[in-house]
């Protein structure tokens, strides 16, 4: 099959359907001899002249009002609005409008328009021409809104669109227009509105994804097949009506959710897609939200818009937390590590006693005031070091560790074996390992979250561990700020 | 319907009083069930003209279900038909100028030679959307009529704080159009600007603009106090030079007059018991013509 850009599927639609179907006209800013500022309508103006192909002047109230008044005659309107950040000014009519007049007549009228935009960021276009609108629209009952990612939707879904009794709005993301290509049919067939598709199958949490996200989140998909992470990629394709079905099928295979989106977070499609999840209650541990921060809007900046948009790596760190947090649902087996901690370890050869808890104890707390970074969090936004240290005592199957804690003492006693690294718990930036204790002496193992400390920093603590034990000053009582968490 | 909505027994009201002369001038003026209108919330006079049953503007008073217009969805005065070939009007004023335009934009591409009137009030007038509509509607010369009911008020708000100027038919220069002033109030001059301004759309001379004076007697709605802000007096007083009905029956004998007056008030009580006899509507029945 040939491969086409998303902006050329675009176009072979928009021209196909003006050949099948006479009533199809299209209205817009610059769409005529320019072909649109994205060439979505290039050659269509000679093709089909200038009473289909219609200029229009820049009022965006007047294009869409005028798109209704069309529709409601018996035409097939197509507008474009050149950038969704203009679209708000149409609005009255989508949303006060074109989505109720089937209701509101009790379906005496009914309004089968489409308008088309180019929404997203990621090319430095700042605020005005980068934003993401779906969150507004997709608030309008009544109204369908598509967002295509990939060059056979985008025809398939626009030819359902223009096809549709009912007005769609359809959302191409400007980034997808050239970056993306793929296969597309060739002739006729629509992508049914208000159908998901799975983009990638995956076991072990869903992504639910559109537009230029969609490809992010493939991209990050990619990377975590890697690392032994199987990721589900769900393209929504349509925003509005929601294709339920299919996402809570995917939900209740993985019961992991993360969804995607470059518009802002607060009252985004996230919190929607969230909500369902929640109601049908299908996940074991909280959804997370990949998203713009609630900023007014996208800056232009290279490394102020690289740092707000969505990205494959941020989109791979959100989801290595989501796999890796602990399953909060009972009877489900907890998973206290996470596989995207880097690791670095350390190894210390120190005098022992058998009976040597309290000792090792206080040892852990000298060692862990000497080097802070050991007893600490670790974040994206910044490593935050405890102030009390609360060991979470690890002392083998019968007493596991609690699970809470500020760093974890690993500690099997003569049944354990001499030597073995233990694993950094999320929330946490070390772990220590006794081993068995053999003429006296012990392998104490430290391991770190190589993202917060280094391995000279883990020798530094060993070596402070060390000492403190080996001065064999078993203080009269813990540190008062030493505290063991209690058994679950 | 004031009296009755005053008494309860529907929503919501919107009196026409004074502004009868110009829905009856230009639905005379049009060819029912080819032309198109989306007329002014004032328009009731042009939907009895233009067909519309008693009964069913009765219906939509009282809001009930079986409503051609609105299927007790919408309140009073929103109305539509497509069987009339009134557009589907809507709350937020004047968003059906530019359906009107597009609804004669689709006449000219049918090449069905349809002609379209847009009407609306002067306080609609001061919105972009009209001129927007008009803009659009001249330059691709669509045929279709642009009515403005010039009354001097937007609900409590008098004509100097809307428009500097004393009237709006100027505006039809700014677009390239024809403006025709007319007294909104004199039936027969409101038919002649009509039919002048339908001849010239339907033969591709294009949109025109025209301004029709007019009197609000009553408040703007069932919900307004227009005491607050209207010398009751004063507006009383332009009832002998203003009021189109008046005018109308010094056309025509007197006798006649006043049978036409019985006859329709007759009418106008039989549809409205009629009317409000009819059921509300099924609860389960507003997701209908919906999807999601
Ligand atoms: C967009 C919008 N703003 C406000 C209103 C509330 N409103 C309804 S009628 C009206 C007065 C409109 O005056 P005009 O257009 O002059 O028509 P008239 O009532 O005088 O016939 C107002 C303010 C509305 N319906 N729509």
């Amino acid at each position: 099959m040939r491969e086409l850009s998303v902006i050329e599927a675009v176009r072979e639609a928009l021209g196909d359907e003006m050949a099948r179907d006479e009533r199809v006209i299209l209205l817009g800013e610059d769409i005529g001899k320019l072909g649109g500022v994205f060439r979505a309508t290039e050659g269509l103006f000679d093709r089909f002249g200038a009473e289909r192909v219609v200029d229009m002047p820049m009022a965006e109230t007047v294009i869409a009002g005028v798109t209704v008044g069309l529709a409601m005659r018996g035409m097939r309107p197509v507008a474009e609005i050149q950038f969704a950040d203009f679209i708000h000014a149409s609005m009255d009519h989508l949303v006060g409008e074109a989505a109720k007049i089937r209701w509101r007549t009790g379906g005496d009228w009914s309004c089968p328009m489409v308008l088309r935009t180019a929404y997203g960021g990621g090319f430095r276009g700042g605020p005005y021409h980068s934003q993401s609108v779906e969150a507004f629209y997709a608030h309008a009952p009544g109204l369908k809104v598509v967002a295509p990612s990939t060059p056979a939707d985008a025809k398939g879904l626009l030819l359902a669109a223009i096809r549709d009794p009912d007005p769609v709005l359809v959302l191409e993301h400007k980034r997808t227009y050239r970056a993306i290509r793929g296969s597309v049919p060739e002739g006729d067939y629509v992508v049914p509105i208000g159908k998901a598709s799975i983009a990638r199958e995956g076991r072990d949490a869903t992504v639910l994804a559109y537009g230029m996200m969609l490809h992010e989140s493939l991209a990050a998909a990619e990377t975590l097949a890697a690392e032994g992470i199987d990721v589900e990629v769900v393209d929504l394709r349509t925003l509005l009506p929601l294709d339920r079905e299919t996402i809570l099928a995917s939900l209740a295979k993985t019961r992991r959710l993360c969804v995607v989106h470059e518009d802002t977070v607060t009252m985004g499609l996230g919190a929607e897609l969230c909500a369902l999840a929640a109601e049908a209650d299908v996940l074991d541990v909280p959804p997370v939200r990949v998203a713009m921060p609630d900023i007014p809007g996208i800056p232009v900046d290279d490394n102020l818009e690289d740092a707000v948009l969505p990205n494959r790596a941020t989109i791979r760190d959100a989801l290595v937390h989501l796999v890796a947090r602990e399953r909060t649902r009972a009877g489900v087996a907890a998973r206290a590590y996470d596989p995207g901690i880097p690791q670095a370890s350390s190894l210390i050869e120190v005098a022992l006693s058998p009976e040597h808890t309290r000792v090792a104890l206080d040892a852990l707390v000298s060692a862990a005031r000497a080097v802070p970074r050991c007893n600490a969090t670790f974040a994206w936004t910044g490593i935050v070091e405890h102030e009390d240290v609360v060991v979470d005592l690890d002392l083998g199957p019968a007493s596991p560790a609690a699970g809470r804690g500020t760093i974890t003492l690993v500690d099997y006693g003569p049944d354990g074996s001499d030597l073995a690294i233990p694993f950094v718990r999320p929330g946490q930036t070390a772990a220590v390992r006794i081993g068995a204790v053999r003429n006296g002496r012990a392998y104490v193992a430290c391991a770190v979250d190589h993202r917060a400390v280094d391995g000279a920093d883990a020798g530094r603590f060993l070596a402070a561990f060390k000492s403190a034990a080996e001065q064999k000053r078993a203080t009269p009582s813990l540190d008062r700020r030493a505290t063991i968490p209690m058994s679950p | 319907m004031w009296r009755l909505a005053r008494a309860g027994r529907a929503h919501f009201a919107v009196p026409c009083s004074g502004h009868e002369a110009i829905g009856v001038g230009y639905a005379l003026a049009l060819e029912p069930g080819v032309d198109w209108v989306s007329p002014h919330y004032r328009d009731l006079a042009a939907l009895l003209v233009l067909g519309m049953e008693p009964r069913d503007v009765m219906l939509c008073f009282f809001s009930r279900p079986s409503d051609p217009n609105a299927r007790g969805r919408q309140p009073y005065a929103h109305f539509g038909s497509r069987r009339l070939h009134v557009l589907s009007q809507q709350g937020p004023q004047p968003n059906h100028c530019s359906h009107g335009v597009g609804c004669a934009w689709g006449s000219k591409l049918l090449g069905d030679g349809s002609v379209s009137v847009i009407a609306f009030g002067d306080g609609g007038a001061q919105k972009g959307e009209v001129h927007e509509s008009m803009n659009v509607a001249a330059i691709h010369q669509l045929p279709c009529v642009f009515v403005v009911h010039r009354n001097g008020w937007t609900q409590s708000v008098k004509r100097s704080d809307q428009y500097a100027t004393e009237t709006l038919v100027a505006r039809a220069a700014g677009y390239g159009i024809p403006g025709i002033s007319v007294d909104g109030t004199d039936v027969e001059a409101m038919y002649a600007a009509a039919s002048e301004a339908v001849r010239r759309a339907r033969g591709g001379g294009g949109p025109t603009l025209i301004d029709a004076q007019c009197v609000r007697f009553m408040p703007n709605t069932s919900n307004d106090d227009d005491s607050r802000y209207r010398d009751r007096a004063e507006v009383d007083a332009l009832r002998a030079t203003g009021d189109p009905l008046v005018r109308a029956r010094a056309l025509v004998d007197g006798a006649f007059a006043a049978r036409v007056d019985t006859e329709n008030e007759a009418i106008a009580a039989e549809a409205a018991e009629w009317a409000e006899a009819q059921p509300l509507g099924d609860p389960a029945s507003v997701l209908e013509h919906a999807y999601a």
